[in-house]
């Protein structure tokens, strides 16, 4: 289509009077040609005249035929159509104002639940290409396996190894003295950027050539970090920065948006895999030769000619072949070795768990949005009713009953932009408001996004447009069906004044109460899961306490300095004034994670039959509990003599375990002097019980006390540098600030750099926060629920009342009291909601259960909360008796009515 | 005495087009004079309806118009073909003639058929 084109319909837009008055005058030219030229023929001016008119046939029709020509025909009577609507809608700006509403909250809704799903599987990595065929094995493997993987032939497109996320101390100053951040990065092969895809925006990245063992240290950094901490520097490659104490040169810098493959623990620096062990003291030991230390993640890019179950068997051959000839498992292990993830997305996840996640969330998007058109398709229905004389003189005068249905659908999609727009924008309101609330807590380290990008504005477009059409797809044909005559001739009060049980209308109403009773179950067993978890009873005061982290080898200290320095840390700091006591331990109290480590007991003492129990570990100092506050019931915590041990040259290592690992490694007996068995990689320790502790700490994962087991935190942990770095933990009178303890840590070693410090306080209040806002959230959607159910009856109800004043006046006055009068209605709206009720329940029940069967989490959440009476007893109720008063209110209505005024009516 | 024919949906485009080529430009009366004279009075033709077809051919770029001076000093709506009008009428002549050709065919007297 050209410009002349494009113009020349342009203008086929513009107004119809203009239109007109320009074809006008065309017409009256040719009129006046035709009169002129029978004039010359010789007829009398009147005959010459009428002649032309007869030719030209009807200029009305004429010009109806020019108008549907113009422009885009079918776009133009669309505009036509859309302007009839708005200007509907202004006169009725009450009933406009309430469906826009009641949308904004249905899309709005839909496009939280749609983000927060999005955050955390559907956007891809960002910064990587074709991130959909990446995928990682779910458990890290020996350097030695990933070498054999990567040098079979035809297995994939691409594999690299990587240990991460790793900190590390890095100062931009490459001075000795400069102050030292703590940053996460990759220790990655060669391989990891071409497998991802990624191109360096500045310099370049490794390169097995030169980053051969013994060459300078080199370090690629982030596109973030380069912008924020170098100041997007562009002379950067070449320059020096300090990591872990020792210098690096910088060579490189990653693309825009690349945090490396996780991106919800963003990696800001990548070194090679090469790098000296003094820079990384993670690649320790020669570990790219030992066969036995599985710490490298693999990363495998998928053939596009290859599955991942293909590739996932192929690998797991060669894992099956490699294990035989390092002799590492003895017995051959059953089932699979290696298990493939799907890397592309925010975090890992196996195939299985990412259906169970989008499933669970496209049913709540479908239950909300259907709930929301339900509502609003009963709403229009109810002015369809009122419409319906409008409508049927319209079809009488001949529009067809497509174009009625047409222009019905315009105005319900329209409605739904409006509803559309604000939705969306309440959304970006309030997931930008969660992530900034998010922000400071420091609990979470992940950085998911779930602000709405193109994607959710995508979606929320193509709901907007699903609802639009909807709820108005149903009331529009079933306004169009209206019989003809009677609706002309009939006046709203005779008109169906037979009670019709099942009405469309009364359907949407049974579907909405089903609809709420299974949100509102569903988002009660969630919330109430989350409450359990909220319920976080540290065992302990709070108030006293306050810890901070260190972690010296990143500062650039050797492993037995930084052993030495730890081990005297306590006493030194418990000088300081206010000071009541210190101990260390190698995580924060009440950590996240779910009890991950197994361990077996004999079931009798000395006996070879043994249990296993999941339990979480814990390594602490002496004095942990006594500086913690929890009491110590039998036995006694670790002493310094402790710290000189070491399981790996064979000592037994005693173990303090708290009250619910006594119940369940030992039942009712004595658990003190009893063994306990480890097994970890291969490497088996021993622990004997010298204590038992009254720290029966929640864990925000699960909803039941943990069983822990507290080991001492030796010499040789503290040689070694831990991902979280050593906890500080200190019990004073008054609150320390940071400027003491830092300058007494100055005074042991300058280098020596304290992080996240915060008081007990803080830190419980901010894994509150994190749970408050996801019981905000899931009691928010399960309210939303609520009013749309009762929204949705009393509309119903009162117009039912509205449909029956006469039927109801005729009953008055024939002597029918206010109590029968309001049973008449009331039935109505009673067998709807039982109904509806009884629906939901089942549904809800038959979730419950596929949910279960998928997810074993979900299982112990759902199981926890069905033996909660106030939950599947009570929210049926509530659902039920609010729902009755929104019947009640409008039918109360239909007492007062008065017989004659109502019998007078039209 | 036969009633004159109705044109064929489309068919009116199509004459618009080559009285356009044959003529230069045109106002809508004459168009429709042109038209009437070339069929012989043959054809049916409402004057009216020729104005739906004129913007329906300007829209899609087949002829212009501008506004001139009529012969008898009036202002009126001059309509000309474009170059994309014109191969647009080639086209289309050439499936006319190639339908009337078949229908011809099919339609021609078999012998010892009626009439």
């Amino acid at each position: 289509m050209n410009v002349g084109v494009l113009w020349a319909r342009l203008k086929g837009l513009m107004r119809r009077r203009d239109f007109d008055e320009e074809l006008q005058k065309e017409i009256a030219a040719h009129l006046e040609l035709a009169t002129a030229e029978n004039l010359r023929r010789g007829m009398p001016p009147e005959e010459a005249r009428r002649l032309a008119a007869v030719r030209f046939g009807s200029v009305t029709s004429a010009k109806e035929g020019a108008w549907d020509e113009r422009g885009w025909p079918g776009l133009a009577s669309c505009l036509q159509d859309a302007r009839y609507a708005v200007r509907g809608m202004r006169t009725n700006p009450g009933f406009t104002l309430v469906m826009v509403a009641t949308l904004a909250l249905g899309i709005g809704l839909c496009s939280v639940l749609f983000s927060v799903l999005n955050g955390f599987v559907l956007r891809p990595v960002p910064g990587v290409w074709d991130a959909g065929r990446l995928v990682t094995l779910a458990a890290p493997v020996p350097y030695p396996y990933f070498e054999t993987y990567r040098n079979q032939k035809g297995l994939s497109a691409g594999m690299a190894a990587f240990i991460g996320p790793v900190p590390f101390g890095i100062a931009v100053n490459a001075r000795a003295d400069g102050k030292t951040e703590r940053v996460f990065g990759h220790l990655v092969s060669p391989e990891y950027f071409s497998t991802l895809g990624v191109k360096p925006l500045l310099g370049r990245f490794f390169d097995p050539a030169q980053e051969s063992p013994g060459a300078g240290a080199t370090v690629v950094v982030s596109e973030r970090f380069w912008r924020t901490r170098l100041h997007a520097d562009p002379q950067v490659a070449g320059r020096a920065l300090r990591v872990n104490g020792r210098q690096a040169t910088i060579v490189g810098v990653g693309p825009k948006d690349f945090l490396g493959i996780f991106p919800s623990t963003p990696a800001e620096v990548f070194l090679p895999v090469t790098a000296d062990p003094a820079i990384a003291p993670e690649l320790a030991d020669d570990i790219l030769h030992r066969t036995t230390q599985p710490a490298f993640r693999v990363l495998v890019r998928l053939r596009p000619d290859m599955t991942l179950a293909a590739t996932e068997a192929r690998l797991d051959a060669h894992t099956r072949e490699l294990d035989r000839q390092t002799a590492k498992r003895g017995p051959e292990q059953k089932g699979r070795q290696v298990r493939l993830l799907l890397a592309g997305q925010a975090s890992p996840l196996s195939i299985p768990e990412r259906s169970l996640v989008v499933t669970f969330y496209t049913l709540l998007v479908g239950l909300v949005l259907s709930l929301t058109c339900s509502n609003l398709a009963g709403l229009i229905l109810a002015r369809g009713s009122a419409r319906s004389r409008e409508i049927a003189i319209r079809l009488s005068i001949g529009a067809s009953r497509f174009r009625v249905i047409r222009q019905l659908l315009t105005e319900s999609l329209i409605l739904a932009a409006c509803g559309g727009v604000a939705g969306f924008a309440a959304a970006y309101g309030l997931l930008d408001l969660i992530a900034r609330v998010r922000g400071d807590s420091t609990l979470l380290q992940s950085e998911i996004a779930f602000t709405p990008d193109l994607r959710v504005a995508l979606f929320a477009f193509l709901i907007s447009a699903l609802a639009g059409a909807g709820f108005g797809l149903l009331p529009a044909l079933a306004a169009t069906r209206a019989d003809l005559a009677t609706a002309l001739k009939a006046s709203m009060g005779t008109r169906r004044s037979r009670y019709r049980r099942f009405g469309l209308r009364n359907l949407f109403v049974v579907y909405q109460v089903a609809a709420a009773m299974m949100l509102i179950l569903m988002m009660g067993v969630w919330s109430s899961g989350l409450r359990n978890a909220a319920n976080l009873d540290p065992g302990f005061d709070p108030a006293p306490l306050q810890f901070f982290s260190l972690d010296p080898a990143r500062d650039g200290l050797t492993p037995n300095q930084s052993a030495g320095v730890l081990t005297g840390l306590a006493q030194r700091l418990a000088r300081l004034p206010g000071v009541e006591s210190v101990a260390l331990a190698d995580q924060p109290p009440l950590n996240l994670t779910a009890p991950n480590s197994a361990v077996s007991v004999p079931s009798v003492p000395g006996g070879s039959r043994e249990s296993v129990h999941a339990v979480a570990l814990l390594s602490i100092g002496p004095g942990y509990f006594a500086t913690l506050g929890a009491p110590v019931v039998r036995g006694a915590e670790f002493a310094e003599r402790d710290l000189g041990l070491d399981a790996a040259s064979g000592d037994i290592l005693p173990a303090v375990i708290n009250q619910t690992a006594a119940k369940d490694l030992f039942g009712g007996a004595d658990p003190l002097g009893r063994r306990i068995r480890q097994e970890e990689e291969g490497v088996q320790r021993t622990f004997q019980v010298t204590g038992v502790v009254r720290y029966d700490r929640q864990s925000l994962a699960v909803n039941r006390p943990v069983a822990t087991i507290c080991l001492p935190l030796t010499r040789y942990d503290l040689r070694r540098s831990s991902r979280s770095g050593t906890i500080v933990l200190l019990r004073a009178r008054t609150h320390l600030d940071g400027a003491t303890i830092r300058r007494e840590l100055a005074s042991i070693d300058p280098n020596l750099t304290m992080f996240k410090p915060q008081t007990m306080r803080e830190f419980l209040a901010g894994a509150n926060r994190v749970i408050q806002s996801g019981i905000a959230f899931t009691s928010g959607v399960g309210l939303f629920g609520l009013l749309l159910a009762c929204v949705g009856l009393a509309g119903v109800t009162a117009q039912a009342v509205e449909r029956r004043r006469k039927e109801i006046g005729i009953r008055m006055a024939l002597g029918a009291r206010p109590p029968q009068v309001l049973r008449l209605v009331m039935r109505e709206g009673a067998v709807m909601i039982s109904a509806g009720a009884a629906f939901g329940f089942v549904g809800a029940y038959g979730i419950s259960r596929v949910l279960a069967a998928a997810s074993a989490q979900m299982a112990e959440i759902i199981g926890w909360s069905t033996g909660n009476r106030a939950l599947t007893l009570g929210i049926p109720l509530l659902l039920v008796s609010l729902a009755a008063i929104a019947c009640y209110l409008p039918a109360r209505r239909s007492v007062s009515l008065d017989p004659l005024v109502a019998l007078r009516e039209e | 005495m036969n009633p004159k024919l109705d044109l064929l949906q489309g068919t009116l485009d199509l004459l618009v087009l080559r009285t356009l080529v044959s003529m230069g430009s045109l106002h809508g009366y004459g168009i429709a004079r042109r038209i009437e004279q070339l069929s012989g009075d043959e054809v049916l033709l409402n004057q009216g309806t020729i104005y739906a077809a004129l913007v329906r051919l300007q829209n899609r770029g087949w002829i212009a118009a501008e506004w001139g001076a009529s012969e008898n000093n009036r202002r009126a709506k001059y309509y000309s073909i474009t170059r994309s009008g014109r191969k647009r009428l080639a086209v289309e002549t050439s499936y006319w003639q190639r339908l009337s050709a078949v229908i011809g065919r099919v339609l021609a007297p078999a012998e010892g058929g009626p009439k």
